[in-house]
């Protein structure tokens, strides 16, 4: 079983970590999580990110989930956005190019265009 | 939506729209009753009872910035419990909150299965930070009963300010939710 100890020393190895690189972070991604989303498999978008994530240790990456935002026809949808850098939209995503996105995009900074259906605000 | 969690992932969504702090989410699974039943209960701004009404109607959405007025969230859900023999309450307070009980039939033929019951949980207490989740499994069998009872506001109190996405952070709420659901016999519903 999981206990509250546990996360104790998951906070002490993550505040060292944070010392480290200073605690920013880097890209915030967010999955849209509206019916139609969800209808068109938002939530395994999702996983595969966290998935992602947990797997290659990527600890200055921050994921959210939020409502539809009118690209119904494109859905899943997700947004990658950067500070400094014009967001990104990749639409009719799907695990296996969510995990493209991953090594391209987050982890080596190519925007994986084949995906892209917007960018700006 | 092909089973139960999704659903169930819709009305959390729902809840966050509606600026909950706190979503319960209650899920029991008892053979002895023949029953499975989910309960949403958040303290979001709520609804009077034209929008409650209105938000039974599939053409009705809250969602302003769609060009298209249809809202097939709810809709759905109602007429998936109640096709197999299930039902369906909605009950809501302006400025207290919403609460979702749907009940379905263990044994219904047609009943959608309850789904990736984890993926639901993880994807929103982790995709949304901001949001309290008190989360209880309970599975009933007749003399014996078992539960699963999960707090997100002990972990973030634990954590301070390391975030929710923190890699070990994601692995320990899935591995909890993953015993929660095995210990409820949630896995294969």
């Amino acid at each position: 079983m999981k206990t509250l100890a546990d996360l104790k020393k998951i906070r002490e190895k993550a505040q060292e970590d944070m010392k480290l690189r200073g605690g920013k972070v880097r890209i915030k991604i967010v999955v849209g999580m509206g019916t139609s989303g969800i209808a068109m498999g938002a939530r395994e978008v999702m996983k595969t990110f966290l998935e992602e994530i947990s797997n290659r240790n990527l600890t200055d990456v921050l994921v959210t989930q939020t409502g539809e935002k009118g690209l119904s026809s494109m859905e899943p949808v997700v947004d990658l956005i950067e500070e400094g850098k014009a967001k990104v939209t990749y639409g009719n995503m799907n695990p296996e190019k969510v995990k493209k996105v991953v090594v391209e995009h987050i982890v080596n900074g190519r925007i994986v265009s084949d995906y892209v259906v917007a960018t700006g605000d | 939506m092909q089973d139960i969690s999704l659903h169930l992932l819709d009305i959390i969504e729902n809840s966050v729209r509606a600026q909950a702090a706190l979503i319960k989410v209650r899920v029991i699974l008892s053979p002895a009753e023949n029953k499975l039943r989910i309960i949403v209960e958040d303290d979001g701004k709520g609804m009077d009872s034209d929008t409650l009404l209105q938000a039974q109607n599939p053409f009705y959405t809250s969602k302003a910035e769609r060009e298209k007025k249809v809202g097939l969230g709810i809709p759905l859900f109602r007429q998936n419990a109640e096709l197999t023999n299930g039902s369906f309450h909605m009950t809501s307070e302006p400025g207290f909150g919403t609460v979702l009980t749907v009940d379905f039939d263990l044994d219904h033929i047609d009943r959608m299965p309850l789904g990736n019951l984890k993926a639901t949980l993880l994807g929103s207490i982790i995709g949304h930070p901001e949001v309290d989740f008190s989360i209880m499994l309970i599975y009933r069998e007749r003399g014996k009963e078992q539960s699963f009872h999960f707090e997100t506001a002990a972990i973030k109190e634990e954590l301070g300010d390391i975030p929710l996405t923190y890699p070990d952070v994601i692995e320990y709420i899935d591995q909890s939710l993953y015993e929660g659901i095995q210990n409820t016999n949630m896995e294969d519903v």
